[in-house]
């Protein structure tokens, strides 16, 4: 019935049930999912609303997925349902150079959008680290972030429109240039659980004429993370600040050759954008309180293709670790800014007391950890060592007035951790947006709220 | 004749959790208020049988200097927290009119979007966190002080704009960012047929001003003087380099727009921003209403000259301020006396509306507001934004009727 429906609504061409095609889509970077009952990728927002009026006549839950590079279980659904994938609802339909906007479709692929803006002295800020596969869709479901927005900030701030299909099929649109409730903040980092973005008006930069990269060698992680704190507080923002260990840089060096020195205990990796005049003093004044701070040597890449390595390396880190374990589980949790060397040791007590290996890749300037604990899978001991690991480096962010996420999002993964940062009543507000978008619950069911919760109904006294 | 509403300064989130919770069980209706800078944004509740002032919740709840972080309650005035953030060479970017009496909650409910935020972003850009009573009496906390966080629903950034008609806001938490070393402002007459080409030269320059303005009028509230179309207002902020160099290519854009000579001042240069700022929603007695439209950038310059034609047709008299940085157009429409203003205001409203039907209403103090349309055309999303109403506010306890859509 279901398949019958979305096939002469769209096509067989659309419409995806063979067992083997299902399988790919019951994962996405988290280890866990549920094998959904079809598959389908529409071509326009109109081919949206028939899925989801076809979804909910059949009484089927919708995920809407970009590329799977999520890391919390947000793109795959739990039980059944119809997974909507944008692959082919991936293009720019309109760059507006003047007004520096564009609008794209949710399947266009994040680094594309700034390769195609560039011959227009423009470019789309937000860089996850999956930027060359991970979509603008995916990335607006999870607000995500990436190295520059440190001074650039997190999706949500270069968002300025959506095109959204709700959860009966109709369309409706936000922008921020009306009047009315920001329903564009409501929306992006709503995990897919409000609507389903078809379109999105995004805000692009002029892309600097002077951009400084420099590699920050020190002694220990302990030195690295005090200098960038201490850079926080003497007021100095550059556009991006992002410390690697050396389990993390001799990966990178071993797959990339990037130009990491491997025999440093930690690397900063600084990154200075704005007027050619200023470049100088800028870098001059970082590098003084980086030295400060135990740093051992500082080197400034000399090129564009220097630079193009340095950050190539930097967000192949993840990738590269394939080298040291089979498996990695990356941990997302976040700091305030002065708490990142508390929270280092915290990381690094975790993993020795639980005998896991960890790598550490961050956006430090952001107080934003990304350990990255190694296991094999096959290993049932290493798996709970894992669990117990990220458990308690999350416990540790929280108790350092921290938070579960700071970027990947909550999804499956994280949800009954949703309460150890929000009291039921801060969940309920939550969840009464939830009630006007999605009362049914058909809408990426099981994600960001705490198992037990989904239809929580909080009145008055 | 309808007593006067009770009016009542709670000191305390839980306080004010209280009061708005027995108001809502006896069916009473809250007006909110802050400074009132920004009243004329909206429309009068319809009804009030309290009035909660915020003023009372102010002070800084936490000053993380080290992590460039700040909460603050939300009656605090927005010249405290800029006073407090300068002592330490960083700034969030308000840009709100009378910072003096603007509090951080007001101008976060009237979802102020200022000058410089082509530049530094909007002030919901560095919201991180926040506290907030609901119409039941409930306080439901949002985010807290990490500048990253996407645990749940953005709920801090959602109640923006929303004019207390959806929860009080109590705390606001922000991220922060240094200021810039240096700030210089241009004022240039502009000379019969300059003022479209000195709006584009300025929307072209290469190094970004923090603000440009095409201004008209608003003699002795923004500084300069009109010539045959009025004036050129330029703010830039940054390094000595940067002023440098801005400042050779402003004069030269200006130059090539047929704008023969720039004034640069350094001493004041923001504090004379700042009364631009004030302009926008300053207020003739009751002699005037100031309407505003978010156009995009080229599209600002023609939207203020229609409004300028309508009123012309009324024989109002008109001034405006063009932000050619961000699109908006303000134009201020004035007679000689209330009386006068009043026997033409609604005809102007509703032809008004009929060329720019985007056309808010920034200020007035005039007995007809609530006859005009205030809000403009009503967005594409009110229905969902009706339901969220609902969903938040059933009993429609908090400033009922006062924003879009009769919500």
């Amino acid at each position: 019935m279901l398949r019958e429906r979305l096939v002469e609504a769209l096509g067989a061409g659309a419409v995806k049930t063979e067992p083997e095609d299902l399988a790919v889509y019951s994962f996405d970077a988290y280890t866990d999912g549920g094998r959904p009952s079809a598959v389908v990728l529409p071509q326009s927002t109109r081919d949206v609303c028939a899925i989801v009026k076809i979804a909910r006549d059949c009484g089927e839950p919708i995920v809407a997925r970009g590329a799977g590079t999520g890391l919390c279980g947000g793109a795959v659904p739990m039980q059944g349902g119809v997974v909507l994938s944008f692959a082919r609802m991936n293009g720019v339909l309109e760059l507006d150079v003047a007004n520096r906007r564009a609008r794209v479709q949710p399947g266009l692929i994040n680094r594309e959008l700034s390769r195609y803006a560039a011959s227009s002295g423009l470019f789309y800020a937000p860089d996850p680290s999956s930027q060359l596969i991970s979509t603008i869709g995916g990335n607006i479901a999870t607000n995500a972030g990436g190295p520059h927005c440190l001074s650039y900030g997190t999706t949500v701030n270069h968002v300025v429109g959506l095109e959204v299909v709700d959860a009966s099929g109709e369309v409706f649109t936000t922008s921020l240039d009306d009047a009315g409730y920001d329903l564009t903040a409501a929306l992006v980092g709503s995990e897919g659980t409000l609507g389903i973005v078809t379109s999105a008006w995004l805000k692009l930069m002029t892309l600097p004429e002077d951009v400084r990269v420099a590699v920050v060698a020190f002694d220990d992680l302990g030195s690295a993370s005090a200098a960038v704190s201490a850079i926080i507080a003497a007021g100095i923002v550059p556009t991006a600040l992002e410390i690697m260990d050396a389990v993390i840089t001799r990966a990178v060096e071993a797959a990339f050759h990037a130009g990491y020195p491997t025999e440093a205990a930690a690397i900063l990796l600084v990154e200075h954008a704005g007027l050619r005049e200023d470049g100088e003093s800028c870098e001059a004044a970082i590098e003084a309180i980086a030295r400060e701070h135990g740093a051992r040597s500082w080197r400034s890449a000399s090129s564009q293709a220097e630079r193009d390595a340095l950050w190539a390396g930097r967000k192949g880190a993840a990738g590269a670790t394939g080298r040291i374990a089979p498996n990695y589980y990356t941990q997302d949790v976040c700091v305030p800014r002065s708490k990142l060397p508390e929270a280092l040791r915290a990381v690094e007590a975790a993993a020795a007391q639980n005998g896991i290996v960890v790598g550490n890749v961050f956006h430090a300037g952001d107080g934003n950890l990304h350990p990255l604990l190694m296991y094999d899978r096959r290993e049932r001991k290493q798996v709970a060592a894992v669990v117990e690991t990220g458990n308690v480096i999350l416990q540790a962010a929280i108790d350092l007035g921290g938070t579960i996420s700071g970027e990947h999002g909550v999804g499956w993964e994280k949800r009954d951790a949703m309460t150890r940062v929000y009291s039921t009543a801060d969940l309920a507000t939550m969840g009464r947006v939830r009630d006007v978008f999605d009362p049914a619950r058909m809408l990426n069911p099981e994600k960001i709220f705490p198992s037990g919760t989904q239809c929580v109904e909080v009145k008055a006294p | 004749m309808k007593a006067l509403a009770e009016r009542v300064a709670p000191q305390s989130a839980e306080a004010a959790g209280e009061i708005v919770g027995a108001c809502d069980r006896a069916g009473e209706k809250v007006s909110i208020v802050g400074g009132n800078t920004l009243e004329g944004m909206s429309l009068p509740p319809e009804r009030v049988d309290l009035t909660l002032d915020v003023t009372a919740l102010r002070g800084v709840v936490a000053n993380e200097r080290a992590d460039l972080t700040l909460a603050v309650r939300a009656g605090t005035p927005l010249q405290d927290v800029a006073t407090l953030l300068a002592a330490q060479g960083m700034f969030v970017p308000f840009d709100a009119p009378q910072p003096l009496y603007a509090t951080v909650g007001g101008t976060l409910a009237a979802g102020w979007a200022g000058p410089r935020r082509h530049l530094y972003g909007r002030v919901r850009d560095y919201l991180i966190g926040s506290t907030v009573v609901l119409a039941d009496g409930t306080i439901a906390r949002a985010g807290g002080m990490v500048v990253k966080n996407v645990a749940g629903y953005d709920m801090s950034r959602f109640y923006v704009g929303s004019f207390g008609t959806l929860g009080i806001l109590v705390q606001a938490n922000f991220k922060t960012i240094p200021m810039p070393p240096h700030a210089r402002c241009f004022l240039a007459p502009l000379p019969e047929r300059t003022r479209e080409r000195a709006a584009v030269q300025l929307a072209g320059l290469s190094i970004r001003p923090s603000a440009a303005f095409i201004v008209r009028g608003f003699e002795n509230a923004v500084d300069g003087e009109d010539g045959d179309e009025g004036r050129v207002f330029a703010l830039i902020e940054g390094s000595d380099a940067l002023l440098e160099r801005s400042t050779l290519e402003i004069r030269s854009a200006l130059g090539r727009a047929g704008v023969p000579e720039t004034q640069v001042i350094d001493a004041g240069a923001r504090a004379s921003f700042e009364r631009v700022v004030d302009a926008y929603v300053a207020c003739l007695g009751e002699r005037s209403v100031t309407y505003g439209i978010t156009a995009l950038a080229g599209g600002a310059e023609r939207c203020a000259l229609e409004i300028e034609a309508v009123a012309l047709r009324h024989a109002l008299r008109t001034e405006s301020i063009v932000d050619a940085m961000n699109g908006d157009a303000v134009v201020r429409v004035s007679d000689a006396d209330a009386l006068a203003l009043g026997a033409k205001i609604e005809t102007f409203d509703e032809a008004l509306h009929e060329v720019q039907p985007r056309a808010r209403v920034f200020a007035s103090k005039h007995a007809h507001r609530a006859s005009l349309r205030v809000w403009g055309e009503p967005p594409a999303a009110l229905e969902q934004m009706k339901a969220l109403k609902a969903r938040f506010d059933p009993n429609r306890t908090l400033n009922p009727g006062r924003f879009i859509g009769g919500i």
